[in-house]
Order: structure tokens, then sequence, then C-alpha cells
């Protein structure tokens, strides 16, 4: 009998690295990642389909695994290898200076990964476009006459404020908003970023101003405000993948960058914003927003 | 670094043991939470638990439903209920009610079987010759079968009450304070010191209230 179990047991475990053997034996697994919200969760899964039309397997457990302080650890140890990255708040997370020229995010971002992981490549960035958003109700920027940041400073203690998770120790959030507005809120209620939470808070009338994603649909949905950064402190947010340089040498490198090149350029911010419409208000199902897209700008057939 | 000398820094920072964000105020919103979220299901709980014990009428539906009830996420609860409360108080109701709710309906379940289980398991012999002495149902509960029952509600309370403190931590996903706070918020951040105090705190707070019971009960036998 006892024979027989570690038998059982050994051939259970022969079955198991034979299955590894033979999802990782021709080409290797992608193993992608996202942001923990909606609209980092579609592109994501955008992507993964893009590189599955074109015979590449994909890993999606790493899509909405949460902020940039799990994510980057995640892709430099490679737990991941792919990450759509905002690259100008990418690049503030590892104390570069972002700023308004995608461009110049991306080749300051691109520097600070070559050292990152064993090196990290960023590809090609979408035309799209997404900052972090101060989001105040339609009544409170009447009553309090607040169009941009700046006005907010002398009423902000008149406000309830809702940041994100992550804004105490975020170079872009709580030391941005302190250094060039003034504004200062170690009580804020904290939420995740461009979360359904974050925006329930700000229509419930929990908040009267919120922190939230510049393409979030619950924007237009509500007829919110978005107050101008008049300040510039948040830099131009376009989409690139990031990849693990590791990964990239075991694929058709050319055939992989073109398949993620093609699909970024076709995402406007127009397109990032219905695709997260679709998923955070729409309620529809990530895979269907994701090919439907596909199909309809012809990435997949 | 490493881990425990980080969270030993966080813990005996100062810093984190004053203001609104400080260690005390964190445990007095996390203490308050519980003690209230127990409090309400104990005046759900027992009176239903005895009078199903003591008639036995609904005994199975009621306990049956109860321990479905331990199947519901408590995650998923809060964010059902979150639009409601919220609705009716915007800054309660988003931050405090759901959480409650939630813990609420985690520690009905204990409470109710227990009681149940006490009241029915006296001794049937005992109840007989207490009515046989002329006792009214009333008196019956109260004099004969409650105080038989006691250790067993006691132990619904227990095993609830550390499931609540435990459990209490989700709220912070939603805003809501108490020691969860430093779990979302260090994970958010990259603070292991910090996620990993509030893992020490809310297993601490977990164990003392365990304790707390243990204790009680011992005191109980005497």
């Amino acid at each position: 009998m006892r024979t027989f179990r570690k038998l059982a047991l050994g051939a259970s475990m022969l079955a198991l690295a034979l299955s590894a053997c033979s999802t990782g034996g021709s080409g290797a697994t992608i193993k992608i990642g996202s942001d923990g919200f909606d609209e980092a969760r579609v592109v994501a899964e955008v992507y993964a389909e893009a590189l599955e039309a074109k015979g590449f397997t994909v890993d999606r457990a790493g899509i909405g695994l949460g902020s940039r302080k799990v994510t980057a650890p995640a892709i430099e140890s490679g737990q991941i290898d792919l990450k759509p990255e905002y690259i100008g708040s990418g690049l503030a997370f590892y104390g570069g200076t972002s700023s308004n020229s995608s461009e110049q995010n991306k080749t300051a971002l691109q520097q600070i990964l070559n050292s990152k992981g064993g090196g990290i490549t960023v590809l090609g960035y979408t035309p799209a476009e997404d900052t972090n958003a101060f989001v105040v109700r339609k009544e409170t920027a009447d009553q309090f006459h607040l169009a941009k940041l700046s006005d907010v400073a002398p009423v902000q203690n008149q406000l309830k404020w809702a940041l994100a998770t992550d804004c105490p120790t975020n170079p872009l959030c709580a030391k941005a908003l302190k250094d060039a507005y003034g504004v200062d809120q170690p009580n804020a209620t904290l939420l995740d970023a461009c979360s359904g939470p974050m925006a329930d808070a700000l229509l419930k009338k929990t908040v009267d101003i919120a922190e939230l994603c510049s393409t979030g649909p619950e924007i237009k949905t509500n007829g919110w405000v978005v107050l101008e950064d008049d300040k510039h402190t948040q830099p131009a947010d376009n989409i690139a993948p990031i990849v693990r340089n590791d990964l990239l040498a075991k694929v058709d490198q050319a055939k992989f960058k073109d398949a993620l090149n093609a699909v970024s350029a076709k995402i406007d911010t127009a397109t990032l914003a219905q695709l997260y419409y679709d998923v955070a208000v729409g309620h529809k199902d990530l895979k269907e927003v994701a090919s439907a897209w596909l199909k309809s700008a012809g990435l997949v057939s | 670094m490493n881990v425990i000398t980080d969270t030993l820094a966080w813990l005996t920072d100062a810093n984190h043991w004053t203001g609104p964000a400080g260690i005390p105020t964190r445990l007095a919103e996390h203490l308050a939470l519980s003690a209230v979220s127990i409090a309400v299901a104990i005046a759900l709980a027992i009176p239903i638990g005895i009078y199903i014990g003591h008639t036995g009428r609904y005994a199975r539906l009621v306990v049956n439903s109860a321990n479905l009830w331990r199947a519901l996420p408590s995650l998923a609860l809060i964010g059902i209920v979150l639009p409601f409360t919220s609705a009716i108080d915007p800054q309660l109701g988003f931050k405090v009610y759901p959480t409650l709710v939630a813990m609420v309906v985690l520690a009905v379940p204990p409470v109710l079987v227990n009681t149940q289980a006490g009241i029915a398991g006296v001794d049937r012999d005992l109840v007989e010759a207490a009515r046989a002495m002329g006792m009214r149902e009333r008196q019956v509960v109260r004099q004969v079968e409650l105080p038989l029952a006691l250790p067993a509600l006691v132990a619904g309370i227990r095993s609830g009450a550390v499931q609540v403190v435990a459990t209490a931590t989700l709220g912070a996903i939603f805003g809501s304070g108490g020691l969860g706070r430093y779990l979302v918020e260090g994970v958010a951040q990259r603070d292991d010191g910090m996620t990993w105090s509030g893992v020490v705190l809310v297993a601490a707070l977990a164990l003392s209230v365990e304790g707390g019971f243990v204790v009680l009960q011992r005191v109980m036998k005497k």
C-alpha cells in the first residue's frame, strides 16, 4: 500500500512537471500584469489578446495586481513580464522628473528601466493620455468658484478630500499638491485610485473632491468638474507596454514588438475612455470589450 | 530590508502613536466597531436562539440558514450594502455602516447556533421538574435553561468576537478606520513595516479578545 502511494505521488508529480514543460516548451509564456483599476486592466487584456492572435501564449494572472508599489517589484523580479505602464507616473515613481513631453518621459523612463530587473524595455506609447485628475461635483465647483487647483488652496479645509491610497508617499500626489498648491490634507479619506469606491465617495457626497483618472467614465456621466492642473504637476501620461528584456530574448522580438506597437498606435484618448467606460460603467466582460475593440480596429480578424 | 526590523522600527516610532492615524486612535476605532457589531449581533441572535432552543420550533430552518450566512463573503457584503447606507448618511453610511452590517452578519451565526444548542441541550428532566414545580415557561427559561446554557452562549460570543476583530480590517478598503488602514495603506505604499505592524496589531488584538474570554469562562466555572 505504502509503495503504491509513493508511486502515485511520483506519477502525479511527473504529470505536473510535464504539464509545466508543455506550456513553456514552444516559446515562452508571457506573464501579463497591470495596475488594479479597470482602465489598466482592460488595456492589459487588449495587449494580451493581440499577442494571442499572433500565436503567443499569455498568462493573465497578474492583471489587476495593484498600485505601482506592487507592480514595479513584480516586473523587476520577473513575477510578471509585461505591464501597460503610464509613462509619466512610472517615471515619477522611479524618482525621475516627468514633463509634458511624452517622448521625453519615455526616454527618461527607458534610461531608468535599463538597470531595473536585468533590463526592461519601454515599447511604443499610445496617443491616448490619461492623467490624474482632481474632480469635484458641479455644485461644489459653483459654490466655491473652483475651476483650477490653485482655487482650491484657500478653501481646502472646507472640503472633504479623497486621495489615492498611495498618495502620502507618491511624489505626484501629496508632495505635488503641497509644493505646488499649498494643499496639505493628511487626514483625507484614502481609497484606491480611479476605483469604484473613489467615484462612489464623490457621488454619495462622502467627500467633495476626489482623485480620479481623467478618462474616468464617472466624470462624464455625472457632469463632474475636472480642476485644471494650472501648475502642471501631473505629467503627460501616455500608456506604453513595458517588457522584461529576458522575455524579449525568448520570443520572436520583431513579431512581438510589432504586435504591441500596432495596438498602442490605435489607442487614442477617446478609445481609452470608451474601453474604460464599457468595463467600469457598462459592466461588460473584460475579454468581450477587448476583443470587440481589437476587431473593430482591424487588429485581429 | 528585514521585515522584522522594519516592523519593530515602525511600531516603536513615536509618530505612529499619536494623531488621527496613530495606533491608539486606530485601535479605538477598531474596538468600537467590533464592540458595536458584537452587541448588535447579541441583541439579534440571543433572543432568537432562546426562542428556537426553548420551543424547538423552526430550529432546523434557523440553524441551517444561520450556517448558510456564514458563507457570505464579508467583502462582497460591504460592497453590496454600501450604496444603500451611503444614500442614508454620506459619512457614516460610507465609512462605517457597511462594515458594521457585514460584521453583524458574521457574528450572528456563532452566537445564534450556540444559544440554540445550549438551551436545547439542557436536560429535559430538569425542565420537566421545573414545570412540575409550577414554574411558568418564562421562569423555566430565565431560572433553569439560561443559567445552564450560559457557558455555551459565552462560547458563541467568543467565537463571533474573535472573527469580527480579525475581519473588521476589510472596511479599510472602503475608507473605514481601524487597524485595517495599516494593511491597506501599507500594501499600496509598499511600506512593509506598516503592513506587518498592522498584521501584528490585529493578531495581538484577536488573541487578547480570545484570552479575555478564556479568563471569563474560567471565572464562570468557579
